[in-house]
């Protein structure tokens, strides 16, 4: 029996895998199971490799990933050549015995690069390049076990119960693969059905057909080769879970904030977030509307700040979604708000970059830029967030910084939590706080940008006050002005409001220490990092080995003196970067602030999660003297 | 109170060149808000970059100076978040024609109800009058260095075919008839456009208050009706851009103005009903003690698809 499980589950783009990860980790969750599911996928509609890469555990929700897999699902060959390296010793893997003949060779989506790697290992293995050599293969040096299955005999028999058309049977080749994770895991039927009614709500005939295949398929997995891989019943004491991607929870989030206006401009990955919030719009609950939310997609990335920042100033909490190719068409205006102290909240997806890099893989190479884009200087908040719950409330704290000290906030998350869907518990809503800042709406003579202050009052536009803004340095009042030295008064006013913040902002939204003065190795690292460093301490541990992880979560202002005294009790050569780009972005600016300089770095950029084996294999590297391991494990 | 022009001019000194255009525009909107005695706290003036772009400080209004292009992306945002403000867009030719030219299209395919002016005197002022792109091809304005290389554009027709349910071309030392033209366009629900011919007396030695006297005429002398009826919008817009071509004898007044088509702010309150009855910015969005509206129960009773009931085995 496992308390722990690791799945990967792949097929065409276009098939249905999306589905599958929500039906099987709604019936995970429904049984108590923590779950935390990578998507990976091609910038494509239909036809190139995706996958699905899971965690199972009955003990405590699961927070990062790893290799090798215990069950590897194939909905078709090209899964298969691409992920059987992936599959530990005497694992599953379920195939269609119809691809038993396809060799790698024949399969035009497969890109050059791993065709060469394959041609590689076949000629070493000394295989002809088929599945059923390869299965031949597998099963005497990695006494690998196989689940074959008929694929089109289960559908066919789903269109003769149901008179479906072949067409149309074929669309639930999905439900195949949870079938067979069903079978294997031992689940029960019950929680598949509760998952089918929460993803297909009123659609029934869905959750029939759905239902068919899943049934069969577990049953005969079951009954022909048992439940290899079945998992104990949780020991998780939640009784609800929220199961939601990274951009879903932020969305949520959104709402919980109080947001009125969200504007953005189709991007991956952060246009979901856009989506869900639409489908919430009427703010209904019980019949009864709590308010409106509009969401707006604009003609460009521009048009998607500036009418976040127009909005803002009509009093609503506003932002707009993007990742780097539509903030680098928002940097100009980024500067207008903190020129003219408008709100404005900037949820920003970094995904591989540069220019149109990789649009549907993940990356951290965007923190700098963030620090200083826009020309001049002005005030701004970057806040990055480590997993779903740290976003939840890093999006409302953005929504509340962002009004009270009339500041744009980068809130700067990646394509890892964007697209991951984990199980978390219910976010705590007892704990969150609305400060929309300070605000009037009826003085006359009013001064927008009052230097007797040093955060000027804001209001709204339609209130009972006139205000002027521009972004031409300007008087009290918002009217252009040259005069040098009010030039110097209103230009300190601003960028006084970074020491105003850094001294307010409490240092535990700001960077969180997990571990002990006396560790050997302290990683540093940020934004979905934590989840995989800070399962990597406990790895470590376990091997005698004590770890820490220093979990930045403020670049701007940068909680300078918290880190410093953190990292000064170690010395370089203990300290160990962690991230998602070539440079160690941030630990640049952990020497740029502190003076601190961190000896080693364990840097991944080919557009995958880090995993916790690469990770502790790496921690080792660098503890045996290594100064800069790069990651690149993962299909 | 009742308003006078005077009453909605501010202190700032104009610094606009002596003779300049903009003063006709400026007299024009003063006596427009007066005569419609538009509330100023309620009545947002959004401005791009250049000359224009120095509207807002003279009019005691809200006022809000934004970027190059940007200003109708920024107008939109402010008119969704409270739709019962009055939003106008002062912008020159290069600022919304050129580098804005896009927000310029997709407001007319919003039909936000915002008052687009275009301050168009076919140069790029604040620079040094570089070719706009209302300039002709072939045409050297004082301080051209080479004639005007490349074709300019119709700012009428390209409104018209954009989706504007109002257009309008005026000239700015026509300052009555602008005013007349300005109150139809705040009056006018939906996207509108007034296409505001105006010298530029520094840079533009061509298109001078002698050339336009000689080619400016009214479209309703010869009966020009711009009114939309029922069922007749194609004709009368194809009519509309035909006129606007016309280029020996330049035509002002309305081209244009189809009342029969849904505003955004519609749209959305058709999808959103509570959206009209209490405006975004005045919603509630915590409770007194500064916790938000949505509770845990409404949480859960809200995003009810996201969360699973756990049923332990036994």
């Amino acid at each position: 029996m496992y308390n722990n499980i690791l799945i990967l589950l792949g097929g065409p783009q276009g098939s249905g895998l999306e589905s599958s990860a929500q039906i099987l980790s709604k019936t995970f969750a429904r049984l108590g199971y923590g779950l935390f599911a990578d998507r990976e996928y091609f910038s494509n509609i239909k036809g190139r490799h995706s996958y699905i890469h899971m965690r199972i555990s009955s003990k405590g929700l699961p927070v990062s990933l790893s290799y090798p897999v215990q069950i590897l699902c194939a909905m078709d060959a090209e899964t298969f050549f691409t992920h059987f390296q992936d599959v530990e010793e005497k694992g599953v893997i379920v195939y269609d015995v119809s691809t038993l003949s396809t060799k790698y060779s024949a399969i035009p989506s497969i890109e050059p690069g791993l065709r060469e790697r394959l041609r590689v290992s076949f000629s070493e293995f000394g295989l002809d390049g088929s599945i059923s050599s390869l299965i031949r293969y597998l099963k005497a040096v990695k006494k690998t076990r196989f689940i074959g299955l008929d694929y089109q005999k289960i559908l066919s028999e789903l269109s003769q119960k149901f008179t479906l058309s072949p067409a149309h049977a074929s669309r639930y080749l999905s439900s195949i693969i949870v079938g067979a994770i069903v079978g294997l895991t031992g689940l029960k039927l019950d929680a598949v059905a509760y998952a089918l009614a929460s993803r297909f709500a009123g659609r029934p005939q869905l959750i029939e057909h759905n239902m068919f295949i899943i049934e069969s398929v577990s049953k005969t997995v079951m009954k022909e080769f048992g439940t290899l891989c079945e998992l104990e019943p949780s020991a998780n004491s939640l009784e609800k879970m929220l199961v939601s991607s990274g951009n879903d929870v932020i969305a949520m989030a959104k709402i919980v904030g109080g947001l009125r206006f969200q504007s953005y401009y189709p991007i991956t990955p952060a246009a979901d977030e856009s989506f869900t919030l639409e489908t919430f719009e009427r703010l209904e609950v019980d019949g009864e509307s709590l308010g409106s939310l509009i969401v707006i997609q604009t003609e460009d990335e521009i048009a998607a700040i500036c009418s976040a920042i127009g909005a803002s100033l009509s009093g609503v909490r506003s932002s707009t979604s993007t990742s780097g190719p539509g903030f680098s068409l928002m940097v100009e205006a980024l500067g207008y708000a903190g020129q003219i102290e408008s709100p404005v909240v900037i949820t920003y997806y970094q995904r591989g970059a540069p220019s149109t890099g990789q649009p549907t893989r993940g990356g951290q190479s965007d923190l700098l830029f963030t620090l200083y884009a826009s020309h001049g200087e002005f005030p701004r908040i970057v806040l990055s967030s480590g997993d779903h719950l740290e976003a939840f409330y890093d999006t409302i704290l953005a929504l509340n910084l962002s009004e009270r000290y009339n500041v744009p906030v980068i809130h700067l998350l990646d394509k890892f939590l964007a697209n991951s869907i984990v199980t978390t518990p219910l976010p705590e809503i007892s704990k969150v706080k609305i400060d929309r800042g300070k605000t009037v709406f009826e003085k006359p003579d009013f001064k927008r940008f009052d230097l007797s202050r040093p955060i000027s009052l804001r209001t709204f536009l339609g209130s009972n006050i006139i205000q002027w803004a521009a972004g031409d340095e300007h008087d009290e009042y918002g009217h252009i002005d040259e005069d040098p030295l009010n030039r110097r008064k209103m230009y300190e006013k601003r960028m006084k409001k970074l020491e105003i913040i850094d001294s307010e902002v409490p240092v535990e939204e700001r960077a969180i220490f997990y571990g002990q003065d006396d560790a050997r190795l302290v990683m540093i690292g940020w934004g979905s990092v934590k989840g995989v460093a800070l399962d990597a301490v406990k790895e470590m541990e376990l091997s005698g080995i004590k770890c820490g992880y220093l979990h930045l979560k403020m670049f701007s202002p940068f909680p300078s003196e918290y880190v410093k005294s953190i990292l000064s009790k170690f010395k370089p050569e203990n300290l160990v970067a962690v991230e998602h780009n070539y440079l160690a972005q941030a630990s640049q600016l952990v020497r740029q602030q502190t003076g601190i300089l961190i000896g080693n770095s364990i840097v991944k950029y080919t557009g995958r999660p880090i995993y916790l084996s690469e990770l502790v294999n790496a921690l080792n590297r660098i503890l045996n003297g290594e100064r800069r391991v790069v990651l690149e494990y993962g299909a | 109170m009742v308003r006078s022009p005077n009453d909605y001019r501010t202190d700032v000194w104009v610094d606009w060149c002596p003779g300049c255009g903009n003063y006709g525009i400026l007299a024009a909107l003063y006596k427009a808000f007066a005569e419609l005695q538009l509330d100023p706290t309620n009545t947002v003036i959004v401005s791009g970059i250049g000359c224009s772009g120095k509207t807002p400080h003279f009019v005691k209004v809200n006022g809000i100076h934004t970027l190059h292009g940007r200003a109708i992306a920024f107008a939109s945002g402010i008119k969704l978040a409270n739709p019962n403000l009055t939003v106008m867009v002062h912008g020159g030719d290069g600022d919304l024609m050129g580098i804005g030219l896009g927000h310029f299209i997709a407001l007319g395919r919003k039909n936000l109800d915002i008052k687009v002016m275009l301050h168009d005197n076919r140069v790029y002022g604040l620079t040094k009058g570089q070719a706009s792109p209302t300039l002709s091809k072939g045409l050297r304005t004082k301080s051209l260095a080479q004639p005007n290389i490349l074709n300019s554009l119709n700012p009428v027709a390209l409104a018209l075919v954009s989706g504007y349910t109002f257009v309008a071309r005026g000239y700015s030392m026509l300052s009555e008839h602008l005013k007349n033209l300005i109150i139809a366009a705040i009056k006018h629900k939906g996207s509108a456009f007034i296409d505001i011919l105006q010298p530029c007396v520094t840079y533009n030695d061509i298109h001078t208050p002698e050339y336009y006297r000689k080619k400016v005429y009214f479209l309703e002398e010869d009966g020009w009706n711009p009114m939309v009826r029922e069922g007749e919008e194609s004709d009368k817009l194809l009519n509309a851009i035909k006129r606007s071509f016309e280029e020996e004898r330049i035509p002002i007044g309305i081209f244009y103005q189809n009342n029969f088509k849904q505003t955004l702010e519609e749209s959305y309150s058709q999808r959103i009903s509570s959206y009209f009855k209490t405006i975004p910015p005045w919603q509630k969005i915590s409770k007194d003690d500064g916790s938000p509206i949505f509770d845990e129960i409404l949480f859960e009773k809200m995003f009810e698809e996201y969360i699973v009931r756990v049923e332990r085995s036994q």
